[in-house]
């Protein structure tokens, strides 16, 4: 097998035999679960009208998926700041490089393995609620599998940038600082709506920038974006100025520019990662 | 060490023996450093250590604690770059990637993937050695044999104790018949049972014609095995040589003799030094090989030899005096 594909293979095993697979598997079925009571409860109450329903589950499920994307967010974070300072730490990656083996095949392998886990994670949880969300209320948003991809997407960039702050800092610092630079790019992104929506040009500027800097938020609009019925972004841009600047709104679908450039923006920060441990002295 | 380990010994011993040692580059040294040197920022861990190890030698590095061997192993290794001078290790630059297939690592903080078990850790390394599938098992088990856990291959790794960890270190340093072995402080988690399993397999791996580069500050260990050492101070090589050139005096020997006149050892010329201790007599500066000829000389002239006690620096003794120096 190739060396990439080993490491690879190592790091799904590791997610499996550190029990991180059940641990996806218990969040999983208790989101799932709870959600599907939820939004039963929600289309069969007869406190609510279905015309209310019709206009709660889209907003509800744009709010889960809203948390869920945190979550995914979150365990990238956690293991990928563990992938390359955890171990350099501990000592084991050291009789790996000492080994036939070029420092980016390890580095690529515990992205692609990683990756490949958060990837199966985000379709089963998407895949698993908008089944649910159908049977329970009969609603199946615009393009599920749209925002599915989105969500990973977005999961993916913080998996990056963290895995490129553990070729340098220390486990705990790579993972805070990545957590944190999520928290400020999803604020940033609010304040750019809010910019946008009120015409406060400094605003507007730095929302665009950090959309680009870190796309996460970007990521995330684009996810809701194929969430939202067409007549839900339509009352949207037709209400008064403060609905457009709702963070759990997004009223345009992500230009192919936009999505180029993350594209861009992971092989460059793959790359600084390269870098980075190339350089390394362990 | 028990019967069933002393099989397992001979069955390890076959293992290592039999197939060739894979060469690259023959008749190039195992290891040629050039003034390695290396600072991390204010500290200077290694200080232009040149020195040549040959194929098929046993080379004790040894050194006090914070001495620079661990970072001159990390260099050989290509872990980390030296900030000036040059390596070459089985005749490519030091950290070749290829070359690196021939080279077994025992780190000095031995740590393997604790949610694996040892059986894993191996197939691991070989499969990360390219060594054909096909072969895995048998490395895998002779590895086993060899560091004495043939028992516990289907034991997670995290159940290990330090002395475990380190024997399955070693084991994965014997995958895929190295021709360059090199072991930092291999010795250091383990009781004195494994410390002599450890004697055998550096032996074993000489027999075979392997390199092995012994990396310890116990010079017992070193005085054991190794045929040329290098003692390193404050990252500086302050002496290489055989064990007998570097306790650097000729051979004296202290010898109890009886049925001779007082001053039988004022006529015994062509022998060193000699001074009168009582019953004994000691002499001083002889000649490699000269024992004998002293004993048959005193013998000859009606004496009767009660004692023979060789008197030589022991590599302690020689090594506190070198950092001394130092």
């Amino acid at each position: 097998m190739n060396p990439l594909l080993t490491i690879a293979w190592l790091t799904v095993r590791e997610a499996a035999r550190r029990r991180l697979v059940a641990a996806f598997a218990l969040i999983s079925i208790l989101l799932v679960s709870l959600s599907g009571w939820g939004f039963y409860k929600l289309s069969h109450s007869t406190s609510v009208t279905s015309g209310e329903t019709g206009l709660a589950v889209p907003q509800a499920v744009i709010l889960f998926m809203f948390m869920f994307s945190f979550v995914v967010a979150l365990s990238a974070s956690a293991i990928a700041s563990l992938a390359i300072s955890g171990e350099i730490e501990s000592g084991v990656l050291q009789t790996i490089i000492a080994r036939p083996i070029r420092r980016s095949d390890v580095l690529l392998g515990k992205w692609l393995g990683m990756a490949g886990l958060l990837a199966a994670y985000t379709a089963i949880v998407c895949g698993l609620l908008v089944g649910i969300v159908d049977w329970a209320s009969g609603y199946v948003p615009p393009d599920p599998v749209a925002a599915t991809a989105f969500v990973l997407a977005e999961g993916i960039v913080l998996l990056t940038l963290v895995l490129l702050l553990s070729t340098r800092l220390s486990a705990l610092a790579a993972g805070v600082l990545g957590v944190a630079l999520f928290g400020i790019a999803w604020l940033a992104g609010v304040a750019g709506a809010l910019g946008t929506a009120f015409g406060i040009r400094g605003m507007h500027t730095a929302g665009v920038i950090s959309q680009y800097l870190l796309p996460t938020d970007g990521l995330w609009h684009s996810a809701m974006f194929y969430l939202e019925p067409s007549w839900f972004i339509s009352q949207q841009l037709a209400g008064p100025r403060g609905e457009q600047a709702n963070p759990f709104s997004a009223s345009a679908a992500p230009t192919w520019p936009y999505l180029t450039w993350v594209v861009i923006w992971l092989v460059l920060v793959l790359a600084f990662g390269l870098i980075n441990l190339q350089r390394r002295e362990l | 060490m028990s019967p069933a380990r002393s099989a397992e010994r001979a069955e390890a011993a076959g293992r290592i023996g039999s197939p060739a040692v894979r060469d690259s580059a023959p008749g190039s040294p195992a290891i040629h450093a050039i003034g390695l040197r290396k600072r991390y920022r204010d500290t200077i861990a290694l200080e232009g250590l040149s020195m040549s190890v040959a194929r098929g030698e046993v080379f004790g590095f040894l050194g006090p604690n914070g001495s620079g061997k661990t970072t001159a192993v990390k260099l050989l290794l290509g872990l980390a770059r030296p900030t000036s001078g040059e390596a070459m290790v089985l005749g490519a630059p030091a950290g070749d990637r290829e070359t690196r297939r021939q080279i077994g690592y025992l780190p000095e903080l031995f740590r393997f993937q604790s949610w694996l078990t040892a059986r894993e850790v191996l197939a691991l390394h070989c499969r990360l050695l390219r060594l054909p599938r096909l072969r895995w098992p048998d490395e895998v088990d002779g590895a086993l044999r060899t560091v004495g856990l043939a028992g516990r291959g289907d034991a997670k790794v995290g159940t290990f104790s330090k002395g475990m960890q380190q024997r399955l270190g070693l084991g994965v340093a014997l995958l895929g018949e190295p021709a360059l072995v090199i072991l930092d402080e291999p010795t250091s988690a383990l009781d004195p049972v494994g410390r002599h399993d450890v004697r055998l397999i550096i032996r074993e791996l000489r027999d075979r014609g392997a390199t092995v580069f012994l990396n310890t500050h116990l010079l017992g260990e070193a005085e054991q095995v190794c045929d040329r050492v290098t003692i390193l101070s404050k990252g500086e090589a302050v002496a290489t040589g055989t064990l007998a050139e570097l306790r650097g005096r000729r051979p004296s020997v202290r010898l109890r003799v009886t049925g001779l006149p007082a001053d039988w050892w004022q006529r015994l010329d062509g022998f060193g030094r000699r001074t009168a201790e009582g019953d004994w007599l000691l002499v001083e500066d002889l000649n490699e090989g000269q024992v004998p000829e002293l004993v048959a000389a005193i013998v000859s002239r009606g004496g009767q030899i009660e004692a023979v006690v060789p008197q030589r620096q022991s590599l302690e003794e020689r090594f506190l005096e070198l950092l001394e120096e130092t």
